[in-house]
């Protein structure tokens, strides 16, 4: 068959597109999918790691049935669960009221900007290690509380009650320098008539704030919920620096579970289930926010 | 000029092509002939602490035989081990390495990454209980040897002797829970920054071997389990260490709190070498104590036996072999691997004595490891406390010989010991919890 010379053409570029992206893809495959993949497939084993690759038994769905009666696990998931909703939401709103203070009422924008990115960009670990001293029973932070009149200020990091929140408060700090960034370049994009519209109506500062920013930031506030929440849900680094996992299981969080399962107690396939259940979660919330967007994002 | 700069360019790049294989392989080629074997030996101790000297030595020795051993330093934490295991599992990049503890040797050697030694020995008669006695057996896997015990773990509280001179206390040869308490007490003076603690736990760094110290001398080897299926947290004598170390951090004030030791990050180093404890657990510091460079202290140390439950319950001498030596079962070059094995067991140790770490074969001259222990702390170290508390074996160690789910049942009592000592429950309470977790991780 002799092809058309368009569509000779076509597909001759179509060829190159696909030689350009050849070696991108098959990186994915590789490195993503297939382990992917395979991790669905010993989700349903017994693979004890150390006994060698492929060799394990097929055990149906009993790392599935198993892991609800693992308290470590429904902790974990407990614990997940409370940091992200905290986590996000705080970040989210502190991010927003930030950026648009910064855009109306700061001299020296673009310094203060990359004051506030720069935890985002630093060495998580370096980032972790230094609220360690900040939260020791010398540490800056706690010498702060106490200036503030909290005279006997828990053991941040050593207090099973406090340990969690703690790191959350650093991760809210670190993060939100992100977020006041995509919310920056979203507020200079607003249309200016709008918001000359709603003076001459006589709205003031907060008025515009609450009916229009909010309302022409919501698809970027949408974008930024969905990825926190993905993001937040994966914490390890500062878990695995600053606590590991502790006091007791006070802060252990489900990826940091997966990873000890996996890689201290060998359980890899049962790590493997927990990965998947992850996973499985994530894209529940998704798409709930997909679908709920509806109901408050306008475009 | 355009022309000019692409073609220096282009030259540039070329040169670069070419050399860096060049380099690369130039670098691989030096000081190995085509006929000689390299050894890649991994362990867990930093080159300069003594494998360096070790494997340095071998290679002047052997090098007419065309072997050549290569040290390699893996961190000996959970992610170093991870790595060196991927390495066995993946292939022949590692021929001989170090493991640490009994529970990850026997999963090694059931996953087929050491090699069964049984052969080779019975070839060569290097029959091991010949070298260390029977104790070595406790360390075969399922009756077979697929690792060479070459060091000897025997430890003891460390203590500051110059403290306990002035305080008028002679150093203990024989002490119980309560006796150690009240030295410990005694010892601490001083208030905020310039606290003195009696003791310190180094809790931070791992509160299951503090168990493993006190228990094991009354309990045996296995001081974490009744049986494969029973875990022995309710033991009177693992409450009572429990509540010893409890007591001492949450009532007497007599040594840091876990929470101050995690929060603060303390090191033994930091906190016994700088003098701010009279005592402290672990003398694998030894390195450190030498070296006052990065640890300036002028106090001699002296070592004693680890207080035991109470009087006549010294059953057992704490300690055992370590630092077991393992082949990997898919190296190419097993014989020549066997060959550094041996060497290093029975004479090649005396650069890691330097270092701190006793030999556990009988082919050594005890005064020769002393002197090689002391060397370079003649001054810090009282020698004769040293000779009898971490050099001369003792005939009845407690061997181990359970390690069903280990690393589960070490993370339920971490946690629960770690509530406890924030106050959050009694001791009985919280070992009664952690019972009650492991049990049932052990009859899964």
């Amino acid at each position: 068959m002799r092809l058309s010379p368009h569509k000779a053409r076509l597909l001759k570029s179509n060829l190159t597109g696909y030689a350009f992206i050849l070696p991108n893809i098959i990186g994915v495959l590789l490195f993503t999918l297939l382990p992917m993949l395979y991790s669905l497939v010993i989700s349903f084993t017994d693979w004890d790691y150390t006994r060698g690759f492929g060799n394990y038994n097929f055990i149906g769905l009993q790392n599935f049935i198993d892991m609800w009666s693992d308290e470590w696990f429904t902790d974990s998931l407990v614990n997940t669960i409370f940091f992200s909703v905290v986590v996000v939401p705080a970040t989210i709103i502190l991010a927003l009221v930030i950026a648009v203070l910064i855009d109306r009422y700061c001299f020296a924008k673009l310094p203060i900007r990359l004051a506030m990115f720069m935890p985002y960009i630093s060495n998580v670990v370096a980032v972790a290690i230094v609220w360690v001293m900040m939260y020791s029973p010398w540490g800056p932070f706690t010498q702060l509380v106490q200036s503030l009149g909290w005279e006997n200020p828990p053991q941040w990091l050593g207090d099973p009650t406090w340990a969690l929140p703690a790191i959350m408060l650093m991760t809210v700090w670190s993060n939100v320098g992100y977020a006041i960034m995509i919310y920056t370049s979203a507020i200079q994009g607003l249309p200016k008539d709008a918001y000359e519209a709603a003076e001459i109506d006589g709205a003031n500062a907060f008025q515009q704030f609450r009916y229009l920013t909010i309302n022409f930031l919501s698809p970027t506030t949408f974008f930024l919920v969905i990825t926190t929440f993905i993001t937040s849900f994966q914490v390890f680094a500062p878990i695995q620096i600053m606590t590991r996992g502790g006091p007791g299981s006070s802060s252990n969080v489900l990826v940091y579970y997966i990873y000890t399962s996996a890689f201290s107690f060998y359980k890899m396939g049962y790590a493997s289930a927990m990965s998947w259940i992850l996973f499985i979660i994530l894209f529940a919330i998704t798409m709930v926010q997909w679908h709920g967007q509806k109901k408050w994002v306008s475009y | 000029m355009k022309h000019l700069i692409k073609i220096l360019t282009t030259v540039m790049l070329l040169s670069l092509v070419i050399v860096t294989p060049l380099a690369a392989s130039g670098s691989s080629e030096t000081g190995t002939g085509e006929d000689v074997v390299t050894i890649r030996f991994w362990g867990g101790v930093p080159p300069e602490a003594g494998p360096q000297a070790s494997v340095d030595l071998f290679n002047e020795q052997f090098a007419d035989q065309g072997i050549r051993v290569e040290y390699e330093r893996f961190v000996n934490d959970d992610t170093g081990n991870l790595k060196l295991e991927t390495n066995l599992l993946s292939g022949d990049g590692v021929d001989v390495y170090m493991t640490y503890t009994s529970d990850v040797m026997a999963k090694r050697a059931e996953g087929n990454m050491a090699l069964d030694l049984t052969d080779l020995i019975a070839r060569d008669g290097f029959d091991l209980t010949q070298y260390g006695g029977t104790l070595m057996e406790s360390y075969y896997i399922n009756g077979r040897p697929y690792c060479v015990p070459t060091k000897l773990d025997q430890y003891g509280i460390v203590l500051n002797k110059d403290m306990f001179d002035a305080a008028g206390i002679p150093v203990p040869t024989e002490w119980t829970f309560d006796e150690f308490r009240e030295i410990a007490k005694q010892l601490t003076h001083g208030e905020g920054q310039d606290k003195v603690y009696g003791m310190f736990w180094n809790s931070q760094q791992d509160l299951t071997y503090v168990l493993q110290y006190l228990v094991a001398q009354t309990n045996g080897g296995d001081p974490m389990y009744k049986s494969e299926t029973e875990s022995a947290f309710d033991d009177p004598v693992v409450v009572a260490a429990v509540e010893l170390i409890n007591n001492m951090m949450n009532v007497d004030g007599s040594s840091p709190t876990h929470a101050d030791s995690v929060t603060q990050k303390l090191s033994q180093e930091g906190v016994f070498l700088a003098g701010k404890s009279a005592m402290t657990i672990g003398p694998w510091m030894v390195r450190s104590i030498k070296d006052t460079d990065n640890y300036p202290h002028n106090f001699v140390t002296a070592f004693a036996p680890y207080p035991v439950y109470a009087e006549g319950q010294r059953n057992y001498t704490q300690g055992g072999y370590g630092d077991m030596l393992c082949i990997n079962p898919k190296s190419e070059h097993i014989e020549e691997a066997w060959t550094f094995v041996k060497w290093y067991a029975t004479e090649g140790m005396l650069p890691v004595v330097e270092g701190g770490r006793v030999p556990c074969f009988n082919t050594y001259d005890p005064q020769e490891v002393t002197d090689a222990f002391l060397k370079g702390g003649e001054e810090l170290l009282d020698s004769e406390t040293t000779k009898k508390i971490l050099i001369e074996p003792a005939d009845n160690y407690a061997a181990p010989s359970i390690t069903n789910h280990s690393a589960e049942v070490k993370r339920v009592f971490t946690e629960e010991m770690e509530t406890i000592l924030l106050g959050e429950q009694t001791p009985v309470e919280g070992m009664a919890k952690a019972k009650e977790r492991a049990d049932a991780i052990l009859q899964q």
